[in-house]
């Protein structure tokens, strides 16, 4: 090829919009997700200022401390990696089983029975999702705690006179539970989807060939719905392994330590070269999670698609059953979803906690000024200036996160979606993908020491609210890229090129011809990280500082401190905001956090 | 033996009502083939016939067996009813080979492995698809899956086996083949065929009747040749032959002699051979087959103007005017005609169908003579 075709070929490929953002993105995830991942790998390697007196070596220098402490020094090892990884893992494992269970099984019934109140339960069936992880954690210890461990106790041991014990109220037990439910959501989405697509035919051809009821669900649905089963698993079990909020709350009273909270606490207190080896242990298991569930997806039996006419699918008749089965799945529903907030208002209106007697109703932690015999005079939540503060930070981080992490999630799928196939474009899908296997607190933890000094022409951001900013758009990019590709593969490129050839311009093109078209689905792309934003707590534990504090930090901080009823009601605001944001929006636009993660 | 009848079957989604009071009487071993445009009830149908869907109202007996009755309350399951079905999008199990497929029945039927393997083999040989039998369906053709989908319907044996469609996925080649296929299959299986399509052409070569359906309503059940010749209304007129028959609409100039005044001041004498009534001033639409038009020089009835002309080797479909109506003319041969020129044309061959324009039904037959 001569010199003068290869300038051409060059300047072609760099006329095409999608191909410009493609390389933008390329270099800027490279440097967001790949730097820092180096650096982490150094980091597990050098010592670290708080370290410099017991490895006795200069700061920065090359050391095998970390790894040769966490793997091989006996009793410590034993203690500061062994035994939480191996609760990390059970705690996964099971927390998976649970979700996918009872996710399964809600979808199997709403899909697949004449069960009552369909609306109702899958509308209410995704706020475990929606909430923050802790809340049902909150709940569970606003119900069971007992007095030995948590002081006060529940009330469920003030209404009952039954004490609750150690194992049922803190530790695997409710982690399981909690997480399970919390995760139940994504199964019933993912699982859900595949059965609605799946071609009743499929179901129908067996019945005319002699096979009963158990015969189709063991032979015939149970097989094609085992891929989507597979990757629910791996996805669940992922996320569940780097969740930090849960296993703090229930796990922290009896000392039940996973590889998060491990982490938090050596990355927060002398030896951050532990956090990051251990980091780098979740993010080894989440790539390898990851390709696993490719190879799945991709082996010789996939049936990705399956399409067809499934309008008339003949639903299963639980006759006798109907009602009773849907009064209990309501309830439970209720239960999961509903009677939290309850506990939440109800907590945060207790003068004393514990004693659910009227004359110990306050509105103290609400509308009060602060008492000096309570909580250092910290004045109730609706006149608290930092308690305002956290809300207005917590709603503009949230905000500009999601339009930021939106529109790059929406450009990104567009651009590989068009490119597909090619070398640039799997790249950059796997950039986008890369941050959520990233655990949160991690994450946080390096751009922290990453962006603590000054970069190139990027000032040190240390407690700046615009470091905040980039970890969450980073953090949250594939879920919006996921929606993005989604919209961009369900949309014919002749519908673009028509536009092309009529001589519109692309960024005409993009704003009145692709964007109407797949609006719900790029929107639910702006929802998710907005959602996700608001009840994160792991991913800026460590980078706020006092003036840029959000409402799930100052929950943390509470609760760490004891003072209960705030705690509650920062978490009552919290999910008020969350759930009712998701329901205009799905309201007013028909976007939906399923779109958003239909299809991982 | 397999005669399925259906007495006053209705079914109503919501309030829409999708098949409307249908009488129908399926003989043994025949090939019927349920005709007509999208939406027209036919897979319902089909599929209440087979048990998938449930009937409104009505009675389905399958070999003299209520199988359904809406009085009775009776409702046998469809793998109670021996009968086969095969989907137009195929339903082949993503995740069993060629022959799990096909073995699928047969081991629900509790058959021994020997006897199983015995039956696949048989069918994988009469269907050309032995050599696929350890692939998965997505790794075979669309026309090797319709044959693994055949194979799967016939491996139970079925008195009567039900088809949706079944070659509307497939491209012309494979289709003409496959039509050929289907009916060799219908007469070595010594099994009744009940078979769903909106494509005329398939309805005319295969079945022994058509039962033409529009808007939930039965039109016309007949064999084919008999819709062809003396279609019930004009819709079924329209429905069949391509390309499609020309209908004309005009009104009675006078009774005897019999003459008919179309538009653009043309007149055309009519011979009935069978009885009807008409009045002076009667709207009346004439039903006249391409093949029927003739084009001539000399002897011709009426003048008229060639629009187009589409050659295509073995016929040439020529478009016409005559006064102020269009009509189309197939002429046999590898023909060729100069576009705008004037010439005669001849309604010589054939019987002509005669409608009503305000009922559409047909009044009777007759030929056309110069006016």
């Amino acid at each position: 090829m001569s010199a003068k075709s290869r300038l051409n070929n060059f300047k072609s490929f760099i006329k095409k919009p999608h191909n410009i953002i493609l390389i933008v993105l390329f270099v800027v995830l490279g440097y967001l997700t790949l730097v820092p991942l180096m650096t982490i790998i150094v980091d597990t390697f050098s010592v670290h200022s708080s370290e410099a007196r017991f490895v006795k070596q200069p700061v920065g220098s090359f050391t095998l401390y970390h790894w040769n402490k966490m793997f091989a020094s006996g009793v410590t090892s034993q203690k500061t990696f062994y035994e939480p990884f191996l609760n990390t893992m059970v705690v996964a494992f099971l927390s998976c089983v649970m979700a996918i269970a009872v996710g399964g099984f809600f979808a199997w019934t709403v899909t697949r029975t004449n069960i009552r109140c369909k609306g109702f339960i899958s509308t209410v069936f995704v706020f475990p999702y929606i909430m923050p992880a802790w809340t049902l954690a909150m709940a569970w210890l606003n119900f069971f705690r007992n007095s030995r461990v948590g002081g006060a106790p529940g009330l469920f041991t003030v209404f009952t006179g039954i004490e609750t014990a150690n194992w049922f109220a803190y530790g695997l037990f409710p982690i399981v539970i909690v997480q399970g439910l919390h995760y139940a959501p994504f199964a019933y989405i993912l699982i859900g989807g595949i059965l609605r697509n799946m071609d009743a035919n499929l179901e129908e051809a067996a019945m005319l060939l002699h096979a009963n009821r158990w015969q189709i669900t063991r032979k015939i649905t149970l097989p094609i719905v085992k891929p989507a089963l597979l990757s629910t698993f791996l996805l669940v079990f992922s996320s569940t392994m780097s969740a930090f909020a849960v296993p703090a709350f229930l796990g922290s009273p009896v000392r039940y330590q996973v590889l998060t909270t491990q982490m938090f606490r050596t990355l927060n207190g002398m030896n951050p070269g532990y956090g990051y080896i251990m980091a780098l242990i979740m993010i080894v298991i989440g790539v390898g999670i990851l390709m696993l569930n490719q190879w799945i997806t991709g082996r010789r039996k996939s049936y990705t698609t399956i399409t067809g006419k499934s309008s008339n699918i003949s639903l299963f008749n639980l006759r006798k059953a109907r009602t009773p089965l849907t009064i209990v799945l309501v309830t439970v529903l209720v239960m999961v979803a509903i009677l939290p907030l309850f506990s939440f208002a109800l907590e945060s209106f207790i003068m004393a906690p514990g004693n659910y007697s009227f004359s110990n109703f306050t509105t103290e932690f609400w509308i009060g000024a602060g008492r000096a015999d309570i909580a250092n005079s910290e004045p109730g939540i609706l006149r608290n200036p930092s308690i305002w503060l956290g809300l207005t930070n917590s709603l503009k981080l949230s905000v500009i996160v999601s339009l930021i992490a939106g529109t790059v999630g929406m450009l990104a799928g567009y651009s590989i979606a068009k490119r597909r196939g090619s070398k640039l474009s799997t790249w950059v899908n796997n950039l986008t993908f890369f941050p959520y296997l990233m655990p949160s607190m991690a994450f946080g933890a390096i751009f922290l020491s990453m962006f603590a000094v000054r970069r190139g022409f990027i000032p040190a951001l240390y407690g700046s609210f615009w470091l905040l900013v980039i970890v969450g758009s980073v953090k949250y990019l594939p879920f919006a890229s996921r929606s993005g590709i989604n919209a961009m593969l369900q949309l014919s490129g002749e519908i673009e090129e028509a536009g092309t050839i009529m001589g519109i311009g692309w960024f005409k093109r993009m704003t009145r011809i692709i964007f109407p078209i797949q609006k719900t689905t790029f929107i639910s792309g702006y929802l998710l990280p907005f959602i996700s934003c608001m009840r994160e707590l792991s991913l800026f534990i460590l980078l706020v500082s006092p003036s840029t504090r959000i409402l799930t930090t100052l929950l943390f901080q509470y609760n760490e401190k004891g003072w209960n009823q705030y705690a509650n009601a920062i978490n009552l605001m919290i999910v008020v905001i969350v759930v009712s944001f998701n329901l205009i929006v799905n309201k007013l636009t028909g976007a939906s956090i399923d779109k958003g993660i239909g299809t991982n | 033996m397999p005669k399925i009848e259906l007495k006053h079957v209705t079914k109503r989604f919501g309030k829409f009502l999708a098949v409307d009071d249908l009488n129908m009487i399926i003989d043994d071993r025949a090939f019927v083939t349920l005709l007509g445009p999208s939406g027209c009830g036919k897979t319902t149908t089909l599929r209440m016939i087979a048990g998938l869907e449930t009937p409104t109202e009505g009675i389905i007996t399958i070999n003299d067996k209520i199988v359904f009755s809406s009085e009775d309350g009776i409702d046998i399951p469809p793998d109670k009813r021996d009968v086969g079905f095969l989907f137009q999008n195929y339903a082949l199990w993503p995740h069993m080979t060629v022959y799990k497929n096909i073995a699928f029945g047969l081991e629900n039927l509790k058959w021994s492995k020997d006897d199983i393997n015995k039956r696949v083999v048989e069918l994988l040989d009469m269907l050309k698809i032995a050599e696929f039998s350890h692939r998965y369906p997505s790794e075979l053709s669309g026309g090797q899956q319709q044959r693994v989908a055949i194979a799967r319907t016939l491996a139970t044996g079925p008195k009567a086996l039900f088809m949706d469609e079944p070659l509307s996925n497939l491209d012309a080649k494979l289709r003409m083949e496959m039509r050929t296929e289907l009916k060799r299959l219908h007469r070595e299986t010594d099994s009744t065929f009940v078979y769903v399509t909106h494509d005329q052409l398939e309805a005319m070569t295969l079945s022994s009747r058509v039962c033409l359906m529009k808007n939930g309503y039965m039109q016309q059940y007949a064999p084919p040749l008999d819709v062809y010749r003396r279609p019930i209304n004009t819709f079924t007129a329209d429905f069949v032959g391509s390309p499609n028959i020309n209908l004309i609409h005009g009104s009675v100039e006078s009774v005897s002699p019999l003459v008919f005044s179309l538009p653009g001041d043309i007149k055309l004498g009519f011979d009935p051979i069978e009885k009807m009534n008409l009045e002076v001033g009667q709207k009346i639409i004439l039903g006249i087959r391409p093949e029927h038009v003739a084009i001539a020089e000399d002897a011709s009835m009426v003048e008229a103007t060639i629009l187009s002309s589409l050659p295509s080797g073995m016929e040439t479909i020529v478009q016409l005017k005559m006064g102020d109506s269009h009509l189309h003319s197939v002429i046999f041969g590898d023909l060729d005609f100069d576009v705008e020129k004037k010439v005669g044309l001849a309604f010589t061959s054939g019987k002509f169908n005669l409608f009503d324009e305000e009922s559409t039904n047909n009044l009777g037959q007759g030929r056309l003579k110069k006016a």
